[in-house]
């Protein structure tokens, strides 16, 4: 186990050092002499101002979503649950965009994009507890209402977008996932958050436990399944309004990185919520790393400067491939 | 080992909108007492157990365990308690033998207790599994095991409770014979080694017969018959309880009822015939 985990921090290691000498703007060899202690102010400043917050958010968020989604996952005993199904990322969504729209909030001002977008994310998961009604300690019949929901926060986002369209450019890059732009503000915003919702979520291993036996045998072992599941949710919220806020509507990471972490790190959620933790910050700094190399690499192939690809293209097409693959080793399975 | 615990169930009612499930029953089980729960599906047996291991809450009347009222005890004090293993298991994708076992200890150790790891294990767990007698496989993944096996785990995860009563909902459905008295051998082995107070439900007359000093008949909600296998199993029982025409005769060795159930053969016309 201990080296699984070398193993996965090596490549965490390996996607940050790619994430920050990958990007446009500086060629690899100045990001090497500024890591050196070199370069001249404005190198530096690229360096230690804009691609070390980015990175670092990067992994905080992927972090959150992937033990969001874990959390999710074993507290429905749903394994297509995710944080994108249960109405808290498109409330957070709705909330930032929303917020953007009325003037209240703008991309120079992080903190109250992120409160919006935590108001947002907590409004769509009440939303969901209150659709859901008795029906809530029901997998079956959250994951369905979650859907719903999700489907109503994505028309309210578009309707916002029409009635105001000015901040649309920005707000199409944070509707798919990004870390472009990202400086220290977010990171300082988002990592005392994770870092308490997170111990939160870890605490609640052992019930979480339980709880993917299934109730019967919960409530049998002495869990008070439904209060343990309406913690565990709280904590799923919270994590995800985090990182939603941080980098915007990441697709499939809280959905699929907990199946990549179940698969290595066992069911034993004490080891696998750190594990999920740690793929999911691998996953999302790779991604980013990679969609820096991509746009690097399409911005000299077509010429075209101010191209940039988002991390949330990149993590959105490599979760669909990873849902077939999950969909169909598990068939007829419930969970 | 601790005194044994007996079962007081008071004048229980309990049912859902419109649809009374148990209507007033009186059952007492005596510490260190085998009983036999039998009666037509949806009589209420599953209930009856649920209900005295405090997962559901009689509507009238109480449920007591040893002189405490259950329903004044949190799920966890419950569950230190009683111990009860559900007739069907989901899966546990990933779990193994010896992770699912350990699970019964949530009661006893709690929340936070439960993110720690002793040295060498769980003294209560390493016992459990070798009461059923699945330590070979411990790291085994659970999911992967024949129904037999799967259910002298979950049976081990019960047992991790650490219980005075323990209650088993049909424990040898899915099972084959010989599986069948695999299981309930060990339930009669551990009530005689520590005095444990068991009621299972069982649907076959011949386990009930054989290992229960003590059967009660359930119908429609209520006790109808409860005594010695020998008072309670009768044809008259058979014909009132369970709705089949019947014999019942006597083991020659063991001397416990034997039942002969002989469904009358419905009439010809209703028969499917190739013409």
């Amino acid at each position: 186990m201990t080296r699984r985990f070398a193993v996965l921090a090596a490549l965490a290691v390996v996607c940050a050092g790619v994430g920050l000498v990958a990007g446009r703007g500086m060629s690899p060899v100045v990001a090497w002499e500024v890591l050196g202690g070199g370069g001249d102010p404005t190198e530096r400043h690229i360096f230690f101002q804009l691609r070390l917050p980015r990175l670092l958010v990067a992994l905080g968020a992927g972090a959150c979503l992937a033990v969001a989604g874990l959390v999710l996952q074993s507290a429905l005993r749903n394994p297509l649950a995710g944080p994108e199904v249960t109405g808290v990322t498109p409330g957070a969504v709705l909330g930032a965009v929303t917020a953007t729209a009325l003037g209240l909030a703008g991309w120079e001002s992080p903190g109250t994009v992120v409160l919006a977008a935590v108001a947002g994310g907590c409004a769509g998961a009440t939303l969901l507890w209150l659709l859901a009604g008795r029906g809530r300690g029901d997998p079956a019949r959250t994951a369905v209402h979650g859907v719903l929901v999700s489907a109503v926060l994505g028309g309210g986002t578009a309707m916002v977008l029409l009635v105001e369209p000015g901040e649309l450019g920005s707000v199409v890059q944070w509707l798919v996932g990004t870390t472009e732009g990202r400086v220290w503000q977010h990171w300082q915003l988002l990592w005392p958050w994770a870092l308490a919702w997170g111990a939160a979520a870890w605490l609640l291993a052992g019930p979480l436990t339980l709880l993917r036996c299934g109730d019967d045998t919960a409530l049998a072992a002495g869990l008070a399944a439904h209060r343990a599941r309406a913690l565990a949710l709280l904590c799923a919220v919270a994590l995800t309004a985090g990182a939603v806020a941080a980098v915007g509507a990441l697709g499939f990471v809280g959905l699929l990185v907990p199946h990549l972490a179940v698969a290595v790190f066992g069911a034993d959620l004490r080891v696998s919520l750190p594990g999920a933790a740690l793929t999911g910050a691998v996953v999302v700094a790779g991604a980013d790393a990679a969609a820096q190399l991509a746009s690097r690499l399409l911005a000299e192939g077509l010429d075209a400067g101010r191209l940039t690809l988002p991390v949330g293209a990149l993590t959105a097409c490599l979760g669909a491939a990873l849902l077939l693959v999950v969909v169909r080793r598990t068939p007829g399975h419930t969970f | 080992m601790s005194e044994p615990v007996g079962i007081h169930v008071e004048g229980v009612h309990f049912g859902y909108p419109g649809r009374p499930v148990l209507r007033g029953v009186d059952l007492t089980v005596r510490p260190g007492e085998l009983a036999a729960l039998i009666g037509l599906n949806g009589c209420g047996k599953s209930t009856l157990l649920r209900l005295a291991a405090g997962l559901l809450r009689p509507d009238e009347g109480r449920v007591l365990l040893g002189g405490d009222d259950l329903a004044r005890l949190s799920r966890r004090a419950a569950a230190r308690r009683v111990a009860l293993l559900h007739q069907s298991s989901p899966a546990v994708p990933g779990m193994t033998v010896r992770h699912l076992v350990r699970q019964g200890r949530y009661a006893a150790r709690g929340p936070l207790g439960m993110l720690r790891e002793d040295g060498d294990g769980d003294p209560v767990v390493a016992r459990a599994l070798r009461d059923v007698g699945v330590e070979r496989w411990a790291g085994r993944e659970v999911d992967a095991l024949s129904g037999g096996e799967r259910q002298r785990v979950r049976l081990a995860m019960a047992l991790a409770q650490d219980t005075r009563v323990l209650l088993l909902d049909e424990p040898t459905t899915y099972l084959d014979l010989h599986h069948q008295l695999d299981v309930l051998r060990t339930v009669v082995r551990l009530r005689a080694e520590r005095g444990l107070s068991v009621v299972m439900v069982v649907h076959d007359l011949a386990h009930a017969a054989r290992f229960a000093e003590r059967v009660v008949a359930l119908r429609a909600g209520r006790v109808v018959a409860d005594g010695t296998p020998k008072e309670v199993v009768t044809p008259g029982l058979l014909a009132d309880v369970l709705r089949v025409a019947g014999r019942v005769g006597e083991d020659p060795e063991g001397g416990w009822p034997v039942c002969y159930p002989d469904h009358p053969l419905p009439p010809l016309e209703y028969e499917n015939h190739i013409h």
